[in-house]
């Protein structure tokens, strides 16, 4: 497939994609299909979904330190995929895991910071949801070709 | 008359016939004659007189001399004093005298006067004054000095001579002392017959003669005529002035002769400049590193309570608290603004403030502050953009300053405007060869300017207080900031109400550099031009894919990354980039596992850090014990700055930032795999 142009991958994703980024993926496929990139991406769905899993169960165990790996490493394949918005959140808890503020100043107090990774984490899933939605349907419209 | 016969009667007396004779004689001379008794009346007048002065006898027979002379001038009191003073020398000595330039005739021409008294034994009995025409010389100076009596050169000399507060003095041509007068004894210690004959380097302070001031300022006379200088001068006794010098060549005759020098003393006034300039400095810093440090010192316990109140305001709160937090954080936002503002002043101040050259597209920069400040617009405000169409893609300046300036009169306007609209206007206002003015304007039709507040406007540190409405809010420096901007880059800042209805007329102009070879004409030339750059680029990235594509295949490398979708992702990059062997571990402990297991086995470490086990740097440390050297390059998230530094201090050898870009990563490995050759001609070496 040809390499979509960046009006169209903006009208699918909006601002949830670094489009330099996720296009160099893209341009990893061989020619002619998506093979690599969907498993990139398919495996990345998989991860995010176990992940969140996993913060779900350490936040019930209010396992701080826990939490701020698993935003690390999320944190990581988000940002390699371009997925900002998820990458952004991820950060967050791990900062708050961290018992951090986003600034980087120390936060004491564990309860506030259960509370902040709990907020940070609907709101991650949300973005998350959005943008797999986007992105299947980018991979589910190409199969159509 | 009655004197005429006196003097008839008086002669005849004696000698009848050689009286009427002699008497003849004086009256038929051709040489202008007087004859004068002695209490100054004229007797007797020649021929020569008459014809000369083209007066008749009757002006001077019977008459008193300085009358006849120099009645109805002005300056009569003044004319007669040299001819009085020459007759009284004359008649103490008894003897002849000359008195230079007596008597201007009505023709203008002046006549010398020598005097002849005539005694018999104690007795004078009369004068006679002969009467000479002075040939003009220099007709300039005729008037100034020849009346005196004096040759030029001698009135000069001895002005010169005279003046106490200035040393005038002439050097030869090769810069020895040639005179001396009584101000140079004066300023410089020197008796005249100290110094004549001693070079005038003399003065200079060792500095200046190690400098070769001297002869610099010799040489600069003869080439350009004369040469002006301040500086210190040492006296005989080794006390220092500061002296301004000027130093003028002279010729004679289209010869150099020498070289005329004066010289003053300003010690005391460059003493008192010294001290207001020390003063004056020495406040300015005072203020404006007080200013500075007051900002830097509250911006930091500032951002504290901002990132508290974020926090409270994520709490639970009740309406009441939630209100009261509000308040505490717009309050401590405004508060930040104005620290900043205060940093942005005090090195506006300073002159700290640093002006970039860089591209700036006029039209992108007033589109998007427009757009992010219709999120700030009250209800029923709307704001207009108006684009003149010559105004250029782009062009060289500062585009951050440009956008300062314009954001700062934007968000006035819009704070003040509580309806109708915000327009911006944007247009070419002049243009030359080498340069555009833009101007911009922003009209509202807020509460406008009243008339007596308009020259306080731009102060700083003014806020215009309007006592009946609301207060608003701001640092009272945002156009002073703004209009300083503006004088930076070039340009000027201005206010005019708003003609039809209420509101304001804000405009500013900067000036920005055409892009050279960019006119109307050539601007296919630099989209061109760009478009080789690019392709340069684009030429480059290939030279050095087919270059790491070469090496790749001999190379082994040994990546450390946690994250499944990282490492699928890593490992294609790799293939593509053309390694056949690489391996993908997923912590620093299999890391150092492999590593030691086989040392040999592999030509570089791309190491993540944070990892679960053992993270990058603890790995690094561990390999580093290891006996073979291997460059290892840190794979540092997106981040903070810092970051890349503590790699290199862990004993990393590189960095490269997640998520990682395809080029640079290709950039640092050919560095790090290929030979020195490589990296010594590559153009994105490491910094």
């Amino acid at each position: 497939m040809a390499l979509p142009d960046d009006k169209e991958l903006e009208s699918i994703f909006g601002d949830a994609i670094d489009l330099t980024t996720f296009k160099q993926i893209l341009e990893m496929d061989e020619p002619g299909d998506n093979e690599f990139s969907s498993s990139i991406v398919f495996g990345f769905f998989e991860q995010a979904e176990e992940t969140f899993e996993s913060m779900d169960t350490a936040l019930s165990d209010k396992d701080l330190e826990k939490l701020s790996e698993l935003g690390h490493f999320l944190k990581g394949s988000s940002a390699t995929l371009g997925l900002i918005k998820v990458r952004d959140g991820c950060e967050k808890i791990q900062r708050y895991g961290k018992q951090e503020n986003l600034d980087g100043s120390p936060e004491p107090d564990a309860a506030v910071c259960l509370e902040r990774v709990k907020e940070a984490l609907t709101a991650v899933k949300s973005d998350y949801e959005e943008v797999e939605t986007g992105l299947r349907k980018f991979y589910k419209e190409d199969e159509d070709e | 008359m009655t004197s005429t016969s006196t003097t008839t009667d008086t002669s005849t007396s004696n000698d009848t016939d050689s009286s009427d004779l002699t008497s003849a004689i004086c009256d038929l001379s051709p040489v202008p004659t007087l004859i004068v008794a002695p209490n100054y009346r004229i007797q007797r007048v020649s021929k020569g007189v008459v014809d000369a002065w083209h007066r008749g006898r009757d002006d001077f027979l019977g008459k008193d001399l300085f009358g006849a002379l120099y009645g109805g001038s002005p300056l009569e009191r003044f004319d007669r004093i040299p001819l009085a003073r020459a007759i009284d020398v004359a008649v103490t000595a008894r003897n002849f005298r000359l008195c230079h330039a007596a008597y201007t005739s009505p023709q203008g021409v002046s006549y010398s006067a020598r005097i002849i008294p005539i005694f018999r034994r104690d007795e004078m009995l009369s004068l006679v004054l002969e009467w000479d025409e002075i040939e003009p010389k220099t007709p300039d100076i005729r008037g100034e000095v020849i009346q005196h009596a004096l040759s030029v050169d001698e009135v000069f000399r001895l002005l010169i001579q005279a003046v106490k507060d200035y040393a005038i003095f002439l050097l030869d041509t090769r810069g020895y002392v040639a005179t001396w007068n009584t101000g140079a004894e004066l300023l410089k210690g020197y008796k005249k017959e100290d110094i004549v004959g001693r070079h005038f380097s003399t003065f200079y302070g060792q500095e200046d003669l190690a400098d070769g001031k001297p002869e610099a300022e010799l040489i600069t006379c003869l080439r350009e005529g004369r040469v002006q200088d301040e500086g210190w001068r040492y006296r005989q006794d080794g006390s220092r002035f500061w002296a301004n010098v000027t130093i003028t060549a002279i010729y004679r005759n289209g010869v150099h002769v020498g070289f005329g020098k004066v010289t003053r003393d300003l010690t005391e006034r460059r003493e008192a400049e010294l001290r207001l300039i020390a003063a004056y400095e020495e406040s300015a810093k005072l203020k404006n590193d007080f200013l500075a440090n007051m900002s830097h010192e509250i911006r930091t316990p500032m951002h504290g309570m901002l990132s508290a109140c974020t926090l409270l305001l994520d709490t639970n709160l009740t309406e009441d608290q939630r209100d009261t937090a509000n308040i505490i954080s717009e309050s401590g936002q405004v508060l930040l603004q104005v620290i900043n503002g205060i940093l942005d002043y005090s090195k506006l101040a300073s002159g700290n403030f640093s002006v970039n050259t860089d591209l700036v597209g006029v039209v992108s920069i007033l589109t998007s502050v427009v757009r992010n400040v219709q999120m700030t617009l009250l209800p029923g405000v709307y704001i207009k953009l108006v684009l003149s169409p010559e105004l250029p893609r782009s062009a060289q300046g500062d585009p951050l300053r440009f956008r300062q300036i314009f954001q700062n009169i934007i968000d006035n306007a819009v704070k003040f405007t509580e309806k109708g609209s915000v327009q911006v206007a944007a247009s070419v206002s002049a243009e030359d060869a080498t340069s555009y003015t833009i101007l911009t304007e922003v009209t509202d039709s807020g509460i406008g300017v009243a008339e007596a507040d308009v020259q306080n406007l731009f102060k700083p540190f003014t806020q215009l207080e309007k006592p009946t409405k609301k207060r608003y809010q701001g640092t009272g420096l945002g156009l002073s900031i703004a209009k300083s901007l503006a004088e930076l880059l070039g340009g000027q800042m201005g206010y005019r109400p708003k003609p039809e209805r209420n509101g304001s007329i804000f405009w500013f102009t900067v000036k920005l550099k055409k892009i050279a070879n960019l006119d109307p004409t050539e601007a296919l030339g630099f989209q061109q031009k760009q478009q080789t750059e690019k392709n340069q680029q684009e030429a480059e990235k290939e030279r050095m894919l087919k270059r790491l594509k070469e090496v790749a295949p001999q190379k082994r490398i040994l990546a450390a990354e946690d994250n499944a979708v990282n490492q699928k992702v890593l490992s294609r990059v790799l293939n593509s980039l053309g390694f056949r062997n690489t391996t993908i571990v997923s912590n620093g402990a299999e890391a150092v596992e492999t590593l030691g297991a086989s040392p040999n086995a592999y030509d570089l470490v791309l190491m993540d850090i944070s990892m679960p086990v053992m993270d990058g740097f603890e790995a690094t440390h561990k390999i580093r014990t290891l006996k073979r050297y291997i460059p290892i390059i840190a794979m540092t998230a997106y981040a903070l700055r810092g970051d890349s530094e503590t790699c290199l201090e862990k004993g990393m050898d590189d960095y490269i930032s997640k998520p990682v870009n395809m080029n640079k990563l290709l950039q640092k490995l050919l560095i790090w795999l290929d030979s020195p050759e490589w990296s010594n001609s590559s153009t994105n070496g490491p910094p």
